[in-house]
């Protein structure tokens, strides 16, 4: 036997394991592992082995290649079956061909290693497809996938494998590089798509959940970002807080469903304590580093202390985590353990005189505890016992427990003596503000953005109306999921739209718009002056009707007695008065936009800008409340989004500068400015809400290659918008991509125009549509 | 005819929160239309009716709805075996016998609804009876009270300007943390601590107004989640039933309610 199996893992075997020797040759070696393979084949299946050996030794790929083949391929027929171990001969030969001899070399040995973790011979042929995709798309990679094998499938399901190398094909477009940073796992994007997908719960996925929980309790929004799994040299990442902005690591490793959930759930709750209980930060000064960690344990124990008094839940919460046991070595990591136990678990009961030491000292009834600088006096003299009892605290590999509790960093003030000490303490305080530095680099102007984001939420236009001309860049950043219809489901937190400032053009352009096209301006306003969109109302006394008024029957009979003539008008119907429609429109700007339209022989983004005044005109001059906004897109990251208008705000010379100053440029992720714009829409209180789309079709994006997943994508957005009761109704400019447009919101969803003067006449459609 | 019927005999428990019963009572001496302001469960209802009684006044209550047309507040003719009779609507019967009119949420009846109390709220304080030909001079004891929530209504259902000008407004909140504690005690029988436990979570749920919640929960939602408690509901699920559930849909949103519940427990 060639495999040798043990039970549970499978080693890949090594040739010295063998019983018979194989000769040195490469050539002679060929020929004795097929002669091996006689025994592991069925006859019937034999020759057609031996031909695909011989196949692949004839092509020219070196001698490598059908060696690892002939050795490795047998293997398969008694986990799976001869076929399969046949026909992968085809697969090999596609990787030596697209991909590389090096590779092709390793993909039989990792195939031995699929078919062991997977079993079935249906798992298996679909972790072949994932192969062969990537073989395709990303061949560059293909040999740091197949090197990972192992971790790969014991972790994910084929069908998880598949999302997730689509996943890294999607995030780094046609460029080979960040490929081979994604499949090897350098790019820290990939461990956390991958624990995504191995079902482990993720920060961005209770992300929303958790910020409200603290807003919940103490109504405290902090801007909260993630810290990607791998970036760390250490595997144990904590929380931690800096310049007000925390980081929070993307997974607490080894924390799986309904743990991983409380843990994310202890430790933000622990950061609620520190926002609101932590209000001083500590001077460094001259503390030993084991001293600093101290400190921290027992401030991380007094604010949960007194967060406890008001929420006496939170301590089942936190408690849980806190698992030390009384006895065990004495070395520090756990006797500092062991004391934060003490100070929250009241049933707690450790021997130890240190520790007994410490949580006495910490609940004796003379402290102040909602003053921070007890923990220090304590700190420091717990710390100088632990020194005399010549207890080694290192303070590089240290990190704080339990795992939900941050790393305390953001309550010391490191001051500005940079490395001056050398001597081995120092490199704790080094390491300390190291890892500080680090993250403060990015987050102070990360900072002011999320508190732009926040105040945002509050809806402050006025702020945004302040803003100087000038100001380029963006103000709100928000993260919106995409869909990928080749997995059938949406990736989470996958784009980003950015809110730019939009330019400002000339008001006038809009007034001679309108002007010029006068006539037109009449009629559409008359046309959506006639359009009622309401709740149906009841109208009593009708000389008509679908029922009898019983009010107005009553005075009929009345009148007749009383000897008048009775009023006819006895029934009653129900009728739309007016409107109650809000309206977003959504003007695609992207560089497609410039070209020229055929017939008319404008640009589309003049012809966008045109049929928008002139329903803008209307909307305003009848009330009906209205936003205009504008996107074009740069790749996920980077979707811009331009508010010309607010729902709350008037259109004036302002809005109309804005939008006569538009211009086209970049690309078209209109599923994610679909996504942006709802958000305004669902918080109108009107009726009837339509997020009206003016495009000239085809999404696109420099990032993505394949047409048709920001179709599916726009397409899916129109479906999840019209279960929150919102209409979509798309004008397409220009009859070029028209086909697109069908397939996102529906034939019947779309007017195709090419001439101003056209509008008039599809508009009816719409508002027929909406009143229906 | 007589209105005894409409007379509230016993006190009703009202815990006041600021000085609405004695601005109420300035207000009623001199018949000033009044407009109550709040938001849902809050304790409107129960105000109008601890002032009727203190007032010793019958006190007609209508809740307005959107089908509501001025025959319904007026009155209108019936058939019956002789011929029509005249029947007064609780508007009218408040303005002949001298009543305190409660219209509750008046915005939702139709437009129509709102003028005819335009000359019962200026200093003619006269009702005309078109259908009747007959114009009512206000009682001397009657009084017209609205009630009205600020920001539920879009703007096509506004009262108003020429409505909104014609009344003296109270506003009304959910009461403060101890008194709420105390409303709740009273109401459902559990004792204060429990009681100012619920007003507690309540406040977890006030914080998420505007991001997600159109309104935290009330104070009628609490003493619902109290009664469950007196039957022997644990806390936790009694706040499910009576609060999480009912406020919202939003998953996420209730799962952090439910958390900060849990650490409130
Ligand atoms: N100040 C208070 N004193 C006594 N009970 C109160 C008080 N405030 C609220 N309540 C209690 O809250 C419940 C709800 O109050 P009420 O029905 O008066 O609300 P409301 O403001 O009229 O609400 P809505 O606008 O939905 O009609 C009452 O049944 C009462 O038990
Ligand atoms: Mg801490």
């Amino acid at each position: 036997m060639a495999a040798s199996t043990t039970r549970g893992k499978y080693v890949i075997s090594s040739h010295s394991q063998e019983p018979a020797q194989e000769p040195g040759d490469p050539d002679e070696r060929l020929v004795f592992l097929i002669n091996e393979g006689k025994h592991l084949f069925p006859n019937e299946y034999y020759p057609l082995w031996e031909t695909a050996c011989g196949k692949l030794s004839h092509a020219g790929y070196g001698a490598l290649i059908p060696l690892s083949y002939a050795r490795h391929s047998p293997k398969l027929v008694k986990i799976l079956n001869s076929e399969t171990a046949i026909n992968f001969a085809a697969t090999v030969s596609l990787a030596a061909i697209k991909v590389n001899r090096a590779a092709a070399e390793l993909l039989p040995k990792a195939a031995v290693i699929a078919a062991h973790e997977l079993k079935s011979t249906q798992a298996f042929t679909s972790w072949v497809t994932t192969i062969e995709e990537l073989i395709y798309n990303a061949p560059e990679s293909l040999l740091a996938v197949l090197e990972r094998t192992q971790k790969i499938v014991s972790t994910l399901t084929p069908d998880q494998f598949r999302t997730w190398v689509l996943t890294g094909l999607r995030s780094t477009g046609d460029d080979a590089l960040r490929q081979i940073n994604y499949f090897s796992f350098t790019d820290p994007e990939s461990e956390k798509w991958f624990r995504h997908e191995a079902g482990d719960v993720v920060f961005t996925d209770l992300d929303r959940r958790l910020k409200l929980y603290l807003l919940s309790l103490w109504s405290l929004r902090p801007p909260i970002r993630d810290l990607p799994a791998s970036t760390s040299p250490l595997s144990l990442r904590r929380i931690s807080i800096s310049n007000g902005v925390v980081r929070v690591p993307e997974v607490f490793p080894g924390f799986h469903g309904e743990q991983a959930e409380k843990i994310f759930r202890a430790g933000l709750a622990h950061v609620g304590a520190h926002l609101v209980y932590s209000t001083k930060i500590f001077p460094l000064g001259e503390l030993k580093p084991i001293q600093v960690a101290l400190v921290s344990l027992l401030e991380d124990a007094r604010v949960e202390y007194l967060a406890i008094q008001t929420f006496p839940g939170l301590r089942k919460l936190w408690q849980q985590f806190h698992v030390a046991k009384p006895s065990g070595p004495k070395l520090v990591p756990l006797l500092l353990s062991r004391l934060a136990r003490a100070l929250i678990d009241k049933e707690y009961k450790d021997k130890d005189g240190w520790v007994q030491k410490g949580r006495d000292m910490f609940f004796d009834p003379q402290n102040d505890m909602t003053d921070p600088a007890m923990c220090r006096s304590i700190g420091v003299l717990l710390g100088n016992d632990l020194g005399q009892l010549r207890a080694q605290f290192n303070a590089k590999t240290y990190v704080v427990e339990p795992a939900y509790r941050d790393d305390n960093m953001g309550l010391w003030d490191f001051g500005d003596q940079q490395g001056q000490e050398e001597d081995s303490d120092g490199i704790f305080i080094e390491a300390m503000r190291m890892d500080r530095e680090e993250v403060e680099d990015d987050s102070s102007s990360e900072q002011e953005q999320d508190q732009k984001e926040n105040d945002e939420d509050e809806q402050q236009y006025h702020a945004r109306e302040s803003t100087d001309s000038e100001q380029r860049e963006s103000e709100v950043a928000v993260r919106y999921p995409e869909y990928d219809y080749l997995t059938g489901s949406e990736r989470p937190n996958w784009t980003c739209v950015l809110e730019y400032f939009p330019d400002f053009g000339d008001a006038y352009k809009i007034e001679r718009i309108l002007e010029k096209h006068n006539n037109l301006v009449n009629r559409i306003t008359k046309l959506i002056q006639t359009a009622k969109v309401s709740l149906p109302e009841r109208l009593h006394r009708q000389s008509v009707g679908e029922s009898l008024d019983l009010d107005a029957c009553v005075n009929a009979v009345i009148s007749r007695r009383m000897g008048d003539t009775p009023d006819p008008r006895i029934y009653s119907t129900t009728e739309r008065k007016h409107r109650d429609l809000s309206v977003m429109v959504l003007l695609d700007i992207s560089n497609s936009t410039n070209d020229k339209v055929q017939v008319s022989g404008t640009s589309v983004l003049e012809l966008e800008i045109q049929a928008t005044s002139l329903l803008a005109y209307a909307m305003s001059e009848l009330n009906d409340p209205f936003a205009i906004s504008a996107f074009c897109s740069d790749g996920k990251e980077d979707v811009h989004y331009y508010r010309i208008k607010d729902f709350n705000s008037p259109y004036d010379t302002r809005a109309r500068a804005h939008l006569a100053g538009l211009h086209g440029k970049l690309s078209t992720r209109m599923g994610a400015a679909m996504r942006h714009a709802t958000e305004d829409l669902v918080a109108q209180r009107t009726h009837r809400r339509l997020l009206l789309v003016i495009s000239d079709g085809e999404p696109s994006d420099i990032d993505v290659d394949d047409q048709q997943y920001l179709v599916e994508d726009a397409r899916k957005v129109v479906r999840s918008i019209s279960r929150l009761g919102i209409d979509t109704f798309c004008v397409g400019l220009d009859a070029g991509g028209d086909n697109y447009l069908h397939k996102i919101f529906g034939r019947k969803n779309v007017a195709v125009i090419d001439k101003l003067e056209h509008l008039p006449e599809k508009l009816p459609l719409l508002y027929l549509r909406l009143t229906a | 005819m007589n209105l005894d019927d409409y007379l509230i005999t016993e006190e009703p428990y009202y815990s006041p929160t600021h000085n609405e019963i004695q601005l109420f009572e300035a207000a009623y001496a001199n018949r000033m239309p009044m407009m109550l302001k709040g938001p849902t469960g809050c304790g409107k209802t129960r105000f109008v009716e601890y002032i009727a009684w203190k007032l010793k006044k019958p006190l007609i209550t209508v809740s307005c709805h959107e089908d509501m047309t001025a025959s319904d507040l007026v009155g209108r003719y019936l058939l019956d075996a002789e011929g029509t009779v005249w029947h007064d609507g609780p508007l009218t019967l408040a303005v002949r016998h001298g009543a305190i009119c409660y219209l509750d949420e008046i915005v939702e009846a139709r437009q129509d609804t709102s003028v005819v109390i335009h000359s019962l709220t200026d200093d003619r304080r006269i009702l005309s009876l078109e259908k009747k030909n007959e114009v009512i001079k206000a009682n001397k004891d009657f009084q017209i009270v609205i009630s009205y929530n600020p920001g539920y209504q879009s703007v096509l259902k506004d009262l108003k300007e020429s409505t909104k000008q014609r009344f003296g407004a109270i506003d009304f909140d959910y009461p403060k943390a101890e008194d709420e504690a105390k409303i709740i005690a009273h109401e459902s029988g559990i004792d204060t601590k429990t009681a100012a436990k619920l007003v507690q979570i309540s406040e977890r749920s006030r914080n998420l107004k505007g991001h997600g919640l159109d309104e935290g929960a009330s104070t009628r939602m609490l003493i619902y989640a109290a009664q469950l408690m007196s039957k022997g509901i644990p806390l936790e699920e009694a706040c499910e039933v009576a609060l999480v559930l009912p406020i919202t849909d939003d998953l996420d949103i209730r799962n952090a309610l439910s958390s900060a519940i849990e650490a409130c427990a």
